[in-house]
């Protein structure tokens, strides 16, 4: 990963030591993971998972989210990276501990599910999404084993890397594999090549098309009853209902502060911005929501960003207000950073985080399982590359007006075919409504396409063509 | 290689062009012309009386510049092509529009169509990803409302009454092109693989009532025509979209000949009879979903392969062609697990990857001719 073109803000000697000290807390919990998994067994999985050496060059991701960044900002930006780096080798610690407990599941799964049923949800896209945040050629490896096994270079490099990992025997092999027809083709039918490369037992949940009414509720909510009893028969977890509420109550207060803190970050200036709010939520709340972790961070961020705004905001000079659509650009997350840096621009949202949070009704397990449906259906990416068209304009002229935004950046993935066939109709209907638009070309996973010298100049062009700001000095 | 029958030329003049003739009369006698795009549809829904399926197509499409606006250039261009033909104006006599949320593209090609031209009818139908119980359930659903929504709009009868009676004449369609199919099995068959599928374009896009005479004039004479001798291998067409006959005439001009078609055009398993027994709806729902050729159908690799291998004996071919549109997920992922398959099971299998349109004949030859001294033809 490259932060050559974040400017080091000035720090007092006490806010470096904090970062210092999240940085250092990161490492202690890959230490940690190590001696709890056992260090010849450590040993073992870092000679058969190479990718699992990214996580030591994890002080990248925290240099890149402080250096320009001061005060608490800066601090809770290395505390939410700390967090999240727990949060993984916690869930890698699972992996390598409990195999026969692993269920594989595709990111748009309900884990709350599997969590229940005493087993280890592993989300297979963590490691697409994860390692090109620390290191953007993190995937290309695996891209291209997966195109050299005959994938098209066309196809998402998400699902290519996943497939790739699987192809190249790297990704730990789980009990089960539990997947739906989401988000998209390409994710959908990575599932084929994982399921014969790891020779597991593999259940697909079927999610309408069209979600917005009780009947798709019930056709996916039985699904998920099926995929309970397939389960149990496949692999040693049984479902206790009891638990399932627990997480699921876990998951409706984890919402409330989030809740709160969007009410938060719609103030002038935002009390809170970047990769607290996106990479927090995609990790405590897709990857692993219902989790006493998940709440304690979302608090934490709420009270970090109560304290953020008594200090004048997370950035002194907010200009700009944006939202970051599309899955983030993985290979090049100092974007965010950058953009505050240079043009005063702070990203408040974006489309992993942007998710409908309908709370759960825990009453019985009926009204459990279609909560978690419309959490899934009405979940981020689901309802914007799945759903009809109307579901990505309307939530995204809504999220305009409610965090009171400038403009809006189209993260425009080119192997993301759903959004690319939107962006005619994006540009039209932005043009009407008179809000900025820039739609950033570039391949999420993979820096050969686009490199993040040429996404910057993107950015850089936009803002002082279109929006006529002065870069700072 | 000599070809002992020619197509009636009403059969060439509806494949080169893109709406059919028959359209018209149908029209000039009050019927509406319900345009679909994808196999999932259910044809005897929309041949009620009053009413008639047109598959639509783009032939000759020269380029999509106006598609590839709004679509982006990473679309499949089948689905590119039907919108520039749309935008084009094309299609204005069509009377209403009927989808399926079958692959991202064609989702996008129903928000994109509507968005563009507001349709006075048009209707997607949410089609299940899995043929479970729960999903025929679902899927009979769907068709109940679209036939509701078409009895409104169109003033016509879907009841199940009208429903039977579309399935029986459907069936007679499907039992014509089964003779015709079963032509091709024989050591000689009288038909090359272009003629058959000149045939099914023609028949999928006019109204089934008003092409089958046609059918079965050509029928007559492919029967006691004598075959095709000169021929070096005998071929299975399976894979995605291929409505161009003229595809599979360069094939065949390598001197291969196309015996059999899975794929989402041809007629296996799309010929395969429609139950005429119980609720229509439910025949109508569980026939559509038991479509598994599609590799949208997320479960059914194996059977897939099955399937293919099943019709490769079936129609006794020496190799498969797999070809698949570029830039659909689906068969983008799926073909090389597919291909592994397949060799494993001793099937010689050549994969092409097309455009709607074609291009460089030269090059698609010379692989088929590769791909035939690989077998030793
Ligand atoms: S980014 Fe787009 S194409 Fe890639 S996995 Fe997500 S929805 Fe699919
Ligand atoms: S060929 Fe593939 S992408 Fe194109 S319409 Fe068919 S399934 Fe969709």
């Amino acid at each position: 990963m490259s932060i050559y073109d974040l400017k080091g803000a000035r720090v007092s000697p006490m806010e470096q030591a904090r970062t210092l000290y999240y940085k250092a807390e990161a490492y202690g919990h890959i230490a940690n993971m190590g001696l709890r998994v056992g260090p010849l067994t450590m040993l073992g999985h870092l000679r058969s998972k190479p990718w699992l050496k990214v996580l030591l060059d994890c002080g990248t991701l925290f240099d890149m989210s402080t250096k320009g960044r001061e005060g608490l900002y800066r601090q809770a930006s290395a505390m939410a990276l700390s967090r999240v780096v727990k949060a993984i080798t916690e869930t890698l610690e699972g992996v390598f501990t409990r195999p026969e407990y692993t269920v594989m599941h595709e990111d748009l799964v309900p884990p709350e599910i599997i969590y229940a049923m005493g087993l280890n949800p592993w989300m297979a896209e963590l490691l697409g999404i994860m390692g090109p945040l620390i290191r953007s050629d993190f995937a290309e490896r695996y891209i291209d084993v997966s195109e050299n096994a005959g994938t098209p270079p066309d196809i998402c490099s998400l699902p290519k890397a996943t497939m790739g990992l699987a192809l190249k025997g790297e990704m730990p092999r789980p009990a089960a594999i539990l997947t739906s027809n989401m988000p998209c083709d390409g994710g959908m039918s990575c599932y084929t090549v994982l399921e014969r490369e790891l020779n597991v037992p593999t259940f697909r949940l079927d999610v309408p098309y069209n979600f917005y009414d009780e009947r798709s509720t019930k056709y996916f909510a039985d699904e998920l009853f099926r995929a309970v009893k397939w389960l149990e028969a496949n692999t040693p977890g049984r479902m206790d209902w009891d638990r399932l509420k627990e997480i699921c109550d876990e998951r409706n207060r984890s919402v409330e502060y989030q809740m709160e803190l969007w009410d938060l970050i719609r103030e002038k200036p935002a009390p809170l911005a970047g990769e607290a709010l996106y990479l927090g939520h995609m990790i405590f709340m897709v990857a692993m929501p219902g989790r006493p972790a998940c709440t304690e961070y979302m608090k934490t961020m709420v009270d970090m960003a109560k304290r953020i705004r008594a200090e004048g905001g997370a950035l002194h000079n907010e200009r700009f207000r944006a939202a970051l659509w599309n899955p983030p650009t993985l290979v090049y997350p100092e974007l965010i950073a950058w953009a505050e840096q240079r043009y005063g621009v702070v990203t408040l949202m974006d489309m992993i985080s942007y998710n409908r949070h309908p709370y759960i009704d825990t009453k019985s397990p009926q009204t459990i399982m279609e909560g978690l449906s419309r959490i899934i259906m009405q979940g981020p990416m689901a309802r914007h590359t799945r759903g009809p068209q109307t579901n990505f304009f309307t939530d995204l002229f809504d999220l305009y007006e409610r965090f009171n935004l400038d403009m809006i950046w189209m993260a425009g993935h080119m192997g993301c075919k759903n959004t690319m066939a939107l962006n005619g109709m994006f540009r039209e209907k932005c043009r009407e409504r008179g809000i900025p638009l820039l739609i950033i070309q570039y391949d999420l996973s993979d820096t050969r396409v686009v490199s993040p010298a040429e996404i910057r100049k993107q950015a850089e062009g936009f803002m002082e063509t279109v929006i006529k700001a002065e870069p700072s000095k | 290689m000599k070809q002992p029958v020619s197509l009636p030329r009403l059969i060439n003049d509806i494949v080169d062009s893109p709406i059919s003739p028959l359209v018209d009369k149908a029209q000039e006698a009050d019927r509406k012309a319900i345009a679909y795009t994808c196999s999932f549809v259910p044809e005897p829904l929309l041949n009620v009386e009053g009413l008639f399926g047109v598959r639509v197509r783009a032939p000759g499409v020269s380029g999509t510049p106006m598609a590839d606006t709004y679509l982006s250039n990473v679309i499949c261009s089948t689905v590119r092509s039907i919108l520039e033909f749309v935008l084009e104006g094309t299609f204005s006599s069509i009377n209403g529009w009927v989808f399926t949320a079958s692959c991202d593209h064609m989702r996008r090609l129903y928000d994109n169509l509507d968005y563009l031209e507001h349709p006075d009818f048009i209707h997607i139908l949410d089609v299940p990803h899995k043929r479970s119980e729960a999903a025929v359930q679902w899927m009979r659903e769907e068709l109940s409302m679209l036939a509701e929504k078409l009895a409104d709009k169109f003033n016509v009868v879907t009841d199940d009454a009208a429903l039977s009676r579309a399935i029986d004449a459907h069936n007679e369609y499907l039992a014509l092109m089964r003779d015709i199919s079963d032509l091709r099995k024989r050591d000689h068959p009288p038909l090359t693989g272009a003629m058959f599928q000149a045939l099914i374009a023609a028949a999928s896009s006019s109204p089934t009532d008003l092409i089958i005479p046609h059918l079965r004039v050509f029928y007559e004479t492919a029967r006691n025509a004598p075959g095709i001798d000169d021929y070096r291998a005998r071929l299975l067409m399976a894979g995605s979209h291929c409505d161009d006959p003229h595809y599979i005439r360069v094939i065949e001009s390598t001197g291969a000949l196309v015996v059999g078609d899975r794929t989402c055009t041809g007629s296996i398993p799309a010929l395969a009879p429609i139950d005429d027994e119980g609720d229509p709806l439910t025949v109508l729902a569980r026939r559509s979903l038991s479509n598994i050729s599609c590799p949208r159908m997320m479960e059914e690799f194996d059977t897939r392969v099955e399937e293919i291998i099943a019709a490769a004996k079936e129609f006794r071919v020496d190799g498969v062609v797999l070809e698949t549109m570029k830039f659909c997920d689906t068969w983008g992922v799926e073909a090389s697990p597919m291909i592994n398959a397949l060799r494993k099971a001793k099937i010689p299998v050549l994969r092409l990857e097309r455009e709607y349109s074609l291009g460089s004949e030269g090059q698609l030859q010379t692989r088929v001719q590769a791909f035939m001294e690989s077998m030793g033809k």
